[in-house]
């Protein structure tokens, strides 16, 4: 298995008020080629943070720490000088995100949105470039082309929109596409085209993905495997199957009875009570701990470590704390 | 949109007709009349009653008016209580020389704001932001005359040079012309420059925290791709607002630069109109800023259909 992306010990801090908060703390996950990864948490678990360190696009007063993103094995990404970085985007690695309505420029019509992507990352004459994005909007299944080269975000709807922007991820084939949450913003019927499109076309392109979302629906859908992630830390990371069968993590296992109590009539929704700590509000013990129904003196005390609770599956709670510890 | 263009002109009947009666009416309310301004103060009554009937003074106000108006709408604002000359043509060759002083100003102060209010956005809390957020304060609120005093003083002292005397027109003596031009335009484009750079910056900053720019970056653009072609142009709607304000108020007219620098501009021939009540200028003037005040922010909301296309008028 060659790993197309690899993220070794990701910390990230805020830095506010002259302090530093820690936000992402020890992420490790690696993509393989062709694979398709899922990260499933709340908002404010850090799942869209890790997506833009990924691009080196943290806004300002966030930095990373320390760790490495890997590219193709060599290319360390919190490193590379800017000059370099900018090949990467758009072009190796690409990313869609949650908001269609809002994501394209409302200045430049559609076609001039396709084809900068292009003319940043080749030397196309105008009339190639023209072609290849009509063409690009055929495959994502938009079905004239043509007029709608010259129209405005304004004039499209929100499905529409989404299309364009898979449209313009995927016109350089990348190699790792990034969905930040990609189907969120759009209508339930909406969603299911949106995500077998994205599976189809990253099927065709050898592109791995990377998708970014709240909703354990749209991972079960597409993904293989899949990292759960809370305040800033991977709690649970398994394949897809594991989770679902055999979810071992209290933070799992309330997201999911929170999703399957829907087709069970006869009881109320489940919710997990509390909400995510704010990085200031962080104390040293697991950081689920205040909202956990299993806690113990030594969760509220201790951070746990990721411990192997399985094949190829891990997770990060002192419940199984006598079983091998895998990375700090 | 021609349609649009249509309904704004035809908008103006009412505006002007308003503006008309209002500065009508008020030239009249404001004690002392033309011909107590020229007869002086030991006139009789006998002859200023006699003045006052040659110019129609002793009429029925509304009389008045309707022979003013019915002048106006056939072309004729009359002529100069005073000189005798013609208003018209009077105003119009006043308003050349505005019209110039307004655009070299307007295009001194782009030249100066936008690139600073660019460059102190994107350099947000650095030092350069702090020095380029000073200078547009300074802009704004050091007043016009005092910078073109020291502007005059210190080109005369330390570099010998004054500005030639007597204004000649660009198509005459277009050198002459620009040396006349140059120094108020400086002095009227910093103060201008002042409130755009404030502008420039302030919306800038606002586009950038948008999705799409973040969208722009991902796809691998270099910043002055994502500054220049998409937050810039984003930002031009409210910058264009202030520009086109500022150029609607310098085209009605710059008394006291025009003053300082003696030039024969539209402020000066109001002021002088307005002191020695000369009714005829003051009231044809006044209409014909209202009417270019109103084209400008026409010619304005024409724009801002041509750079923002979910803007358009129906």
């Amino acid at each position: 298995m060659n790993p197309v992306l690899e993220i070794k010990n990701l910390s990230i801090d805020l830095h506010a008020d002259r302090k530093k908060f820690n936000v992402i703390n020890n992420v490790n996950l690696t993509i393989n080629k062709k694979q398709k990864y899922g990260i499933v948490g709340e908002s404010g678990s850090g799942k869209s943070l890790t997506s833009l360190s990924i691009m080196n696009l943290l806004p300002a007063p966030l930095n990373i720490r320390e760790g490495k993103i890997l590219f193709e094995e060599s290319k360390d990404l919190t490193k590379l000088p800017n000059k370099e970085m900018l090949k990467v985007r758009g072009n190796d690695i690409s990313m869609i995100f949650q908001e269609p309505m809002t994501a394209l420029d409302p200045l430049y019509p559609i076609e001039h949105q396709i084809m900068e992507v292009l003319r940043f990352h080749g030397t196309y004459s105008r009339k190639q470039m023209k072609e290849l994005a009509i063409e690009m909007l055929e495959k994502v299944g938009i079905s004239r082309p043509k007029q709608l080269m010259a129209e405005y975000p304004h004039q499209l709807s929100g499905g529409m929109r989404q299309r364009i922007m898979i449209a313009i991820a995927l016109i350089c084939n990348p190699k790792l596409l990034i969905a930040d949450e990609p189907t969120t913003a759009l209508d339930v019927t909406i969603q299911a085209q949106i995500l077998d499109l994205m599976s189809d076309l990253t099927e065709n392109y050898d592109t791995s993905i990377l998708m970014i979302t709240h909703d354990l629906g749209v991972i079960a859908e597409t993904c293989e495997r899949v990292a759960v992630m809370y305040s800033g830390e991977i709690v649970e990371e398994t394949t897809v199957e594991n989770l679902f069968s055999n979810p071992t993590h209290p933070y799992t296992i309330g997201l999911l009875e929170s999703v399957k109590s829907l087709g069970d009539r006869t009881r109320d929704l489940y919710s997990i009570p509390g909400t995510v700590p704010t990085p200031k509000q962080l104390t040293g013990g697991c950081r689920f701990a205040s909202r956990c129904p299993y806690a113990t003196a030594i969760c509220r005390e201790q951070a746990p470590p990721l411990f192997s609770v399985g094949t190829d599956h891990q997770s990060r709670c002192w419940l199984y704390g006598k079983e091998e510890v895998i990375n700090g | 949109m021609y349609a649009y263009i249509m309904r704004r002109l035809l908008l103006l009947i009412p505006v002007l007709f308003g503006v008309s009666v209002f500065i009508f009416v008020i030239m009249r309310i404001v004690p002392g009349d033309v011909a107590m301004t020229i007869l002086g103060t030991d006139a009789t009554p006998e002859s200023l009653a006699q003045l006052r009937k040659d110019f129609g003074l002793d009429l029925p106000i509304y009389q008045q008016y309707i022979q003013w108006i019915t002048g106006v709408l056939t072309g004729d604002f009359g002529e100069s209580m005073r000189t005798g000359k013609e208003v018209l043509p009077d105003i119009l060759s006043r308003f050349k020389l505005t019209f110039e002083l307004t655009l070299i100003s307007a295009v001194i102060s782009w030249i100066i704001a936008i690139p600073l209010g660019v460059i102190a956005a994107v350099r947000r809390n650095t030092r350069t932001d702090f020095g380029v957020r000073i200078i547009s304060l300074l802009g704004v609120s050091v007043p016009n005359f005092a910078l073109a005093t020291v502007l005059i003083l210190v080109l005369a002292l330390f570099f010998s040079y004054s500005p030639p005397v007597g204004y000649v027109g660009f198509f005459e003596d277009p050198v002459k012309n620009l040396q006349i031009m140059i120094l108020p335009s400086i002095v009227l484009g910093t103060a201008m420059a002042g409130a755009v750079m404030r502008m420039t910056r302030s919306s800038i900053l606002e586009i950038l925290r948008q999705d799409f720019i973040r969208t722009i970056r991902a796809k691998g653009a270099k910043e002055r791709v994502v500054i220049f072609q998409h937050a810039l142009r984003n930002a031009m709607i409210p910058i264009l607002t202030i520009i086109g304000m500022q150029i609607g108020t310098l085209l009605g007219g710059t008394v006291i630069i025009e003053q300082i620098f003696s030039l024969p501009g539209l402020g000066q021939l109001v002021l002088t109109a307005i002191t020695q009540r000369d009714f005829t200028v003051v009231q044809g003037a006044v209409l014909f800023i209202a009417f270019v005040f109103v084209m400008i922010n026409l010619l304005v909301d024409i724009i801002y259909s041509y750079l923002d296309p979910r803007i358009t008028y129906k």
